[in-house]
């Protein structure tokens, strides 16, 4: 175990092509996926968290319940949907990094829009009784609440992308881990694992913890500044 | 200017009953009565925060009013971006922050200012605007004497200058004596007495009025 600790160490430090390429596959996918997320997730978390229209429960449970979605689950509709015979077959996208982009978009969207509705309903009642005292309507009270959400917004943001980077249901499914392709850092570690060969697993393991502790570093101070 | 009569319930229970009422533009209208009385409820019906029974409108025409919760929220930016919010007019802005002596905050955070100058702070940002209808919910609540005096101040004047409605909400028998031209008692709901402040103070007609003067008198 030592000595693939070390040899993993050495490999970061060193690098490798196929390390790097692991990477980067695994940073344009999670970046991504969790960008868009952020930007289709959090207008809806605004309005569902701010606004009370008939059904507006029903989708709070909905997007709740998403939440809980087993990335595997996801992963299946996705394939089902954009293999051979489905009826998205002939976009070819199976086994691309769009595809695996998309069914993580669809997989974290709730988790984006429960944060944000869960934070925006505690004061969207005073954001908004003061902004229709003002005068104000529409979009200018939605900028308003948004402003006051800034930090939930990159609160939420770090936790999209933490699910995506270390989510391996969906995108083992949908991209099919294919090497110098479509292999993120999830895959590559139980690729590697399963062939016996434990170094770059373990170094890949080092960097997902790492990122995972930076994550939460800055989810911890962005909640401290939350709280005053 | 007319205002309908409205009810409001919550829960099968009617917590205010509201005759139809004509406020003259340019005078303050106090409205007093204990806690619980259906004052804020009256406050945000007329700012059109919360529905009357029947969504029944307060206003018959489109008349823009101005409203100030009973709790000031600070938006998340500076004490001069909030009060510069709805008019952008920095100068205006600083004028009126002199006025109430909360200038030397301008570039201080909202968030961090105590409660009475949150309160002057909302005000401010209120006054900002131009409205044909003024609510205020007990502005002076959390404030000291002198912030109080300058507040109602600011409200003569602004009352006078803009020939607006003025609609403020208070405890203070004092602040009543001092600023309103008329008066509104509520108890438990319902308007119990109404008419010019100096003539309801002198001679209430309900036994329930008569109660809550002589424990304001204290
Ligand atoms: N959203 C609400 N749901 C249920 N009851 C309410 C609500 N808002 C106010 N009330 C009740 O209406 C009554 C009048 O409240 P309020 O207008 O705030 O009184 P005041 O401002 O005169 O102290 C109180 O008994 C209060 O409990
Ligand atoms: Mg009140």
């Amino acid at each position: 175990m030592k000595t693939a600790l070390q040899q993993a160490l050495e490999l970061i430090i060193g690098g490798s092509g196929e390390l790097s390429n692991i990477l980067l596959v695994t940073a344009r996918v999670s970046l991504t996926s969790s960008l868009v997320s952020l930007i289709i997730g959090v207008p809806i978390g605004l309005l569902l968290g701010s606004k009370s229209f008939f059904g507006r429960r029903a989708l709070v449970v909905i997007s709740r319940t998403l939440m809980g979605m087993p990335p595997g689950v996801c992963g299946l509709l996705f394939y089902m949907m954009f293999s051979g015979v489905g009826p998205f077959g002939r976009y070819k996208l199976l086994f691309t990094v769009e595809i695996m982009i998309l069914a993580q978009v669809v997989l974290i969207i709730p988790l984006v829009v429960s944060n944000m509705e869960t934070y925006v309903s505690r004061i969207s009642d005073q954001v908004r009784e003061t902004a229709r005292g003002l005068g104000l309507k529409g979009l200018r009270v939605y900028v308003l609440l948004a402003n006051e959400s800034v930090y939930q917004i990159f609160t939420t943001y770090l936790l999209a992308f933490a699910r995506a980077v270390a989510e391996v249901g969906a995108v083992s499914m949908v991209g099919g881990a294919i090497a110098w392709k479509t292999n993120v850092m999830t895959t590559a570690i139980m690729l590697y694992t399963n062939r016996g060969s434990f170094t770059l697993g373990v170094a890949l393991g080092l960097i997902l913890m790492t990122i995972s502790l930076a994550v939460n570093i800055l989810v911890t101070l962005l909640q401290r500044r939350l709280s005053r | 200017m007319k205002v309908n009569a409205v009810t409001k319930t919550y829960e099968g229970k009617t917590v205010l009953r509201m005759p139809a009422l004509e406020f003259e533009p340019g005078r303050i209208c106090a409205v007093m009565g204990a806690n619980g009385s259906g004052k804020t409820t009256y406050a945000r019906i007329l700012a059109g925060v919360v529905r009357a029974d029947g969504k029944i409108k307060p206003f018959e025409g489109n008349e823009s009013v101005g409203y100030m919760p009973q709790k000031s929220y600070p938006f998340r930016m500076t004490t001069l971006s909030n009060v510069n919010l709805i008019v952008k007019d920095k100068a205006r802005a600083l004028d009126l922050m002199r006025t109430l002596s909360i200038d030397h905050l301008a570039k201080q955070r909202a968030g961090s200012l105590s409660g009475g100058e949150t309160a002057r702070m909302a005000l401010a940002r209120l006054f900002m605007g131009e409205f044909d209808v003024l609510v205020l919910d007990e502005p002076t609540a959390s404030m000291d004497i002198e912030s109080t005096a300058l507040t109602e101040e600011l409200i003569k004047k602004a009352c006078r200058e803009r020939q607006c409605v003025m609609i403020l909400v208070t405890h203070s028998l004092k602040q009543v004596q001092r600023v309103a031209d008329d008066l509104l008692f509520l108890y438990k709901g319902e308007l119990i007495e109404h008419g010019e402040a100096k003539k309801v103070l002198s001679s209430p007609t309900r036994q329930e009025t008569k109660q809550f003067l002589e424990f304001l008198g204290d």
